[in-house]
């Protein structure tokens, strides 16, 4: 019975590569969120990347090439997994300072997808917060980053977006269409009428 | 003869619960999955968006929020705002009239913190199922002239007085109106037990 109710959802991918025209020396850390219903079966939640340097080049890219790999399983779509991608860099003292948050939905069709996510950082919500942030070398950063996840609470927020991550995703899907979910237009172009709704057939 | 009378509407409502019941479990049902990721061409890009979904009386939202505001983005570079605000909505419903629509107001906040209306848009979530990029173009109303000079020397401007018109085609002729910007979403949709029903989406 059990078995019958629930979907997989597999998204393999990759984190590929950043623009930050502004920085240098950046790293990411990535984790899933998902509602009430989702649980992961396989794969990593979170992660953290290496610490790369931008190409040498007119592109100015920052390149992990960094791999995700997780299967979620669930009995309802409500809370698709979103992907939070939270970027740090390194200033010139030497500490860790945030660059970056971003989201996107783990695509929810089969197939290959790729998104280029742009990237903010919450900024003071006062003039004197600026100032000793300015003086102590230390940006606003969110507790939790999931919160960039949730539509709620966001009007508090001002941030700045200053780049973007791109993300590609390979999905496979297990049962979405056994427990009559279409996530794609061929799905329901194979209609089958009940014959109690009065639809007529062919012949006539 | 109290009895007589008592025990069949009982029956009649629990067969009716169950009809209810039944009905639930067997309704259509849409997953509108997606996000409001950002908008170009306004005049400028300190923005923040209020948003909102409109639906038909067949509609119900059984999970996730109806209506919500995005963060200001004051963007680095003054091309585009950002709001990667996401929307997860699940709907079901009875029929297909009042198909659902997502509404917008596009504000404006400037360094101290003022807030002026720089847009109101609608666009109809879409019937297919699949991932969507959609741009919602927005307009704003302009008033007299010489409400037009003293905006733009003092900022603010007209509004709507009744929120509805964004989405309602009635009541709008007597509005003169002017183009502002473009909103983006990624609308992801999921639909479920339509082809029961012999809809074709």
């Amino acid at each position: 019975m059990a078995s019958t109710s629930v979907f997989l959802l597999m998204a393999g991918g990759q984190i590929e590569t950043a623009e930050f025209p502004e920085f240098d020396d950046i790293y990411c850390k990535y984790c899933f969120t998902y509602g009430p219903d989702w649980i992961i079966t396989s794969g990593l939640e979170e992660g953290i990347t290496q610490i790369t340097k931008k190409s040498q080049d007119e592109r100015q890219h920052f390149v992990w090439n960094f791999p995700l790999d997780v299967t979620f399983k669930s009995t309802n779509p409500y809370g698709w997994p979103q992907l939070v991608i939270h970027a740090y860099g390194i200033d010139m003292f030497g500490t860790e300072v945030v660059r970056g948050y971003g989201v996107c939905h783990v695509p929810i069709i089969p197939g290959r997808h790729k998104q280029r996510v742009p990237m903010f950082v919450p900024e003071s919500s006062s003039q004197l917060q600026k100032f000793t942030s300015w003086i102590l070398g230390r940006r606003p950063e969110y507790v939790d980053p999931r919160v960039v996840a949730q539509g709620e609470g966001r009007e508090v927020t001002r941030v700045r977006s200053q780049g973007f991550v791109t993300v590609s995703f390979n999905i496979v899907m297990k049962d979405m269409k056994k427990l009559g979910y279409d996530v794609l237009p061929s799905d329901v172009a194979s209609v089958n009428v009940p014959e109690n709704l009065g639809a007529t057939t062919g012949q006539d | 003869m109290y009895r007589a009378t008592r025990e069949p509407s009982g029956s009649c409502c629990l067969k009716s619960h169950l009809f209810s019941y039944f009905l639930y479990r067997e309704m259509a049902e849409v997953h509108l999955i997606g996000q409001i990721i950002g908008a170009t061409g306004f005049p400028d890009h300190s923005l923040f968006c209020k948003w909102g979904v409109h639906t038909g009386l067949a509609w119900k939202i059984l999970s996730g929020v109806r209506e919500g505001q995005t963060q200001v983005d004051i963007p680095q570079n003054h091309e585009a705002a950002y709001w990667s605000h996401p929307i997860d909505l699940h709907f079901t419903t009875k029929g297909l009239q009042g198909w659902p629509k997502l509404h917008f107001q596009v504000w404006h906040q400037d360094s101290f913190g003022r807030n002026e209306l720089y847009g109101y848009g609608f666009c109809h979530i879409p019937t297919s199922p699949g991932v969507h990029k959609i741009d919602c173009p927005t307009w704003r109303p302009v008033g007299t002239i010489r409400e037009q000079i003293s905006q733009s020397f003092l900022g603010g401007g007209p509004q709507l007085k009744n929120p509805d018109v964004i989405y309602s085609g009635a009541d709008r002729y007597r509005l003169q109106t002017v183009a502002m910007g473009n909103i983006h979403l990624q609308l992801g949709l999921i639909l479920r037990n339509f082809d029961k029903y012999g809809i074709e989406c």
